[in-house]
């Protein structure tokens, strides 16, 4: 396709634009929409997915020791149980230790602890697995073992936690999905009804160019730039509204130093934002595809 | 009943058995026929005979159902789609309805051609205009559709068909919609464009046109092409 051909083209995408508006104004406006909703998912899915990460680093499990295992026997437990499959670390925290970790956590409260006679908390192993998502059959594997021990007085670990966990985990993934299947097919479904009333509009200028001997990429060209353009600017609107959004969100629990503050919020990677970019694209460019297709049947 | 022959000597169109039927009913029976280079024919008949579907059928805006045809060496019914663009460069058509892009301007309408064939910027202007002033429009370039007259219309339509200097120029009914003198001024620009070697075929049921007509004249009827008049 050479420059006549080009400007040609360019010139019918503004012609286009200019005889029907509004619809291109609504295209560009539900792309715009329709990413802001997913952007604002993916938001929440990077920051959740962050979140989940932090959680599923400081998941333990704590195996109690009995009181008549003495400290050499517990750091040959804790040797033992360092070499079963799926442990990252163990770590054996004798009685003094407990002890001493809970004055420091009730340092404010330092009296209450002051009339004790003798140590009544016991020695510990505090077990961390490998770094993958906490599934609950694999940690009741280790729980299993672990209470198989002869020295091991009772198992503990967060089991409500984690059922509720691992639910929230499968509903967000899902959510994310059926949202992110239910955006995209209404977004191509109104930008190929777009394209479908500007090609209704301009369907006499269609049948001049075909009998004029117009190749059929410079009949549809000007239709796939400017749904492409669309949805450009359609993605570009949803991204400023979303960073915006993030500043003003970020710096508004900043300043009332709310725990997920600027600092652990973050706003979406360069990736995901050219992700987010050329699914704007791709369902404007879907949308005038099936169009186009549909049109040049009838 | 006369048959056109088939001479594929200097021709530009040959028609070889051809039929054309819209579901069970015929429109075009047992087509055979060659237009030589620079000829100038004019394809006559009833409403309904086919005059339209025959021409038609030469740009590919329909298929034939039985038979070939041959237009500037190249078979119609063999051409892969991505070439028929390139086929209809080479074939200007004017219609009876005009057919005009109403929000282009004159200039545009007929600029088209040039752009979607790829013609370079320089020459476009030049050759667009040189074609409205063939025509009688170069102070109407600016103009649209809507606001000219019926034959100022056609005259548009002449210089769109013309513009890519084509080697065959079709007509279907082109003075249909207007008056006496002013199909006389379009068939005249038809005898321009035949002058510099257009091969140009019209169909038309107008008398008067046929009675002056300065080229062949074939008479479809009831789909078959009964008779073949030559050239006075």
């Amino acid at each position: 396709m050479n420059q006549t051909a080009l400007v040609s083209i360019f010139r019918r995408v503004k012609r286009n634009f200019w005889a029907v508006p509004h619809l291109h104004v609504a295209a560009t406006g539900t792309i715009a929409f329709s990413l802001l909703i997913a952007g604002l998912f993916l938001v929440l899915y990077t920051n959740v997915n962050d979140l989940i990460a932090v959680w599923k680093k400081d998941f333990r499990i704590i195996a109690y020791v009995k009181k008549e295992v003495s400290a050499g026997q517990g750091k040959a437990l804790r040797d033992t149980v360092n070499r079963m499959e799926g442990i990252q670390t163990v770590t054996y925290v004798s009685q003094e230790e407990a002890l001493h970790q809970l004055r420091k956590q009730m340092k404010h409260r330092s009296s209450l602890l002051e009339g004790l006679q003798t140590n009544p908390l016991p020695a510990s192993l505090e077990i961390e697995l490998v770094h993958t998502d906490p599934d609950e059959g694999r940690i009741g594997n280790v729980v299993r073992t672990l209470e198989g021990f002869p020295e091991i007085e009772s198992v503990e670990y967060a089991r409500a936690w984690l059922r509720r966990f691992t639910g929230f985990v499968t509903f967000f993934r899902l959510a994310t999905l059926v949202i992110g299947a239910v955006i995209f097919a209404t977004t191509v479904f109104i930008c190929s009804n777009t394209i479908r009333l500007t090609l209704y509009a301009r369907r006499e200028e269609l049948a001049v160019m075909q009998i004029i001997g117009a190749t059929d990429a410079f009949v549809k060209a000007p239709y796939y730039l400017q749904n492409i353009l669309e949805g450009l600017l359609g993605s570009a609107i949803a991204l400023g509204i979303l960073f915006g959004a993030y500043y003003l969100l970020t710096a508004r629990l900043a300043a009332q130093q709310v725990l997920l503050s600027a600092g652990n919020m973050r706003f979406l990677s360069g990736w995901e934002i050219i992700a987010l970019l050329l699914s704007g694209i791709t369902m404007a460019w879907l949308g005038c595809y099936l169009s186009l297709k549909q049109f040049t049947k009838s | 009943m006369v048959r056109a022959t088939v001479d594929s000597g200097d021709a530009v169109i040959e028609v070889f058995h051809v039929f054309k039927r819209y579901g069970a009913r015929p429109t075009l029976l047992d087509l055979n026929l060659a237009i030589m280079k620079n000829e100038f024919v004019f394809v006559t008949g009833a409403s309904g005979a086919g005059k339209t579907t025959f021409l038609r059928l030469l740009f590919l805006d329909e298929s034939v159902s039985e038979g070939y045809i041959v237009v500037n060496g190249i078979n119609l019914q063999r051409i892969p789609g991505k070439r028929i663009p390139f086929l209809r460069r080479q074939i200007g058509v004017v219609f009876q309805d005009f057919r005009l892009i109403e929000h282009y301007t004159v200039y545009e309408n007929v600029a088209l051609v040039l752009e979607a064939a790829g013609h370079d910027r320089h020459y476009i202007p030049k050759r667009v205009r040189q074609v409205l002033r063939m025509v009688g429009l170069a102070d109407a370039s600016e103009a649209y559709p809507p606001g000219l007259s019926g034959g100022e219309q056609q005259r548009v339509a002449v210089a769109r068909a013309a513009v890519g200097k084509p080697p065959i120029l079709l007509a279907d009914e082109p003075t249909g919609n207007l008056d006496g003198a002013t199909a006389a001024l379009v068939f005249e620009l038809f005898a321009q464009l035949h002058a510099l070697g257009t091969t140009i075929i019209v169909a038309t049921h107008d008398r008067q046109l046929l009675e002056d007509a300065p080229g062949r004249i074939m008479k479809l009827q009831s789909g078959r092409m009964e008779i073949q008049q030559p050239c006075s």
